[in-house]
């Protein structure tokens, strides 16, 4: 058996969060937030539309960024969570693949982007595909899933480069194709840097 | 008072909703990661960016909240937004004041107490984000527009203060 997808979907989207009686959510080894989809969209419109043309590329950069540390880290504690160790591990026959697998079923169930893995050359590269992302709901110019490319990154680092935490920056993902620009879905490739 | 959480998901996108607003997880190190983005980018004001973007995404998260219940008394409208704030895994706040303006003190704080996990203390108050969250909250209590007030962080968990504190003036 390999980590059958809709099945690990569907265990995990049942998961929602809140804040304790600290108000705070600390799981996955961080802390963890909750927050308005329009309010991350909305700051990346306005951010990228307020900086000069020699800064934007400043600026995906932090934003992707951003993601890529959260990936990393929060991605590191949800593997070796007890629920990914609950639901996904008895299906784990492929070592690493699988482990990805499982990983991307987690970012479809807990509502970052519907997407999955289309291609995988183990350590070398990854593409994936995904049918919905929030990022696409935002307004302004060029391919800008920013949150979704961090990630990818952050779980490739995850799977394929060192262990924990000296694996970061090995890995780099690039936006291929996007909902927001119009293509029928978002694509993405994780490549060696 | 206390906040109905109602949370759903579509199951068709897998995307998440909180009392009818789509909502994502993300960690300290993202918020950490943003609002350090905004501070180093101030020459194009992305400090006021920030706090702007979530006055107004908040507010409006809060009217939906205030008419769909028919809350009506500055302290329910309030509470809507402290108890978000701590629904959002924000941290957890104590509101005083009037139309006027009042201060906020900050028990515990995602942002600042996740700063500290991630860099250490700082040498200036950081939380840009619940300066923003806070103006919302004056605003829809006492039924002001967005921006009607003014939110300065005096104190900050961040640099190593006990809690934070924020002083609201209308402006």
């Amino acid at each position: 058996m390999t980590v059958m997808r809709d099945t690990v979907v569907k265990a995990l989207a049942k998961c929602t969060v809140q804040g304790d009686e600290n108000g705070l959510i600390p799981e996955y080894d961080v802390l963890v937030n909750l927050l308005p989809v329009s309010l991350l969209n909305k700051f990346t419109e306005r951010i990228l539309a307020a900086a000069p043309a020699d800064k934007k590329e400043m600026v995906e950069e932090g934003l992707v960024r951003a993601a890529y540390e959260c990936g990393y880290h929060t991605g590191c504690g949800i593997i070796t969570s007890e629920i990914f160790n609950d639901v996904v591990l008895p299906m784990v026959t492929e070592g690493e693949k699988d482990i990805l697998r499982g990983a991307y079923a987690a970012f479809t169930a807990w509502g970052w982007a519907k997407a999955g893995i289309v291609q995988l050359k183990e350590a070398e590269k990854m593409v994936i595909r995904a049918n919905d992302y929030y990022e696409a709901d935002s307004v302004g110019d060029g391919m800008r899933a920013y949150m979704f490319r961090g990630l990818c990154q952050a779980f490739f680092d995850l799977t394929y480069a060192d262990p924990y935490p000296d694996g970061m920056d090995t890995y780099a993902c690039q936006q291929t194709k996007g909902i927001e620009v119009g293509d029928p879905y978002g694509e993405f490739v994780v490549t060696k840097k | 008072m206390s906040l109905t959480l109602d949370f759903n998901l579509d199951n068709e996108t897998y995307r998440h909703y909180l009392n009818g607003h789509p909502v994502v997880m993300h960690s300290h190190h993202y918020l950490a990661l943003i609002t350090k983005l905004a501070e180093d980018l101030g020459d194009i004001g992305g400090s006021q960016i920030l706090k702007d973007v979530v006055e107004e995404t908040m507010r409006a998260i809060f009217d939906d909240y205030v008419q769909k219940n028919g809350l009506t008394s500055p302290l329910d409208r309030c509470n809507v937004g402290r108890e978000y704030y701590s629904a959002f895994g924000l941290g957890k706040m104590v509101v005083t004041g009037s139309e006027s303006g009042g201060e906020v003190r900050l028990i515990r704080s995602h942002l600042d107490e996740g700063w500290i996990m991630k860099w250490g203390p700082n040498d200036k108050p950081i939380n840009l984000f619940t300066c923003g969250f806070i103006a919302a909250i004056f605003a829809v209590a006492f039924n002001k527009p967005v921006k009607s007030y003014t939110v300065t962080e005096v104190t900050s968990m961040a640099c190593g203060d006990a809690e934070g504190k924020f002083i609201v003036k209308l402006s």
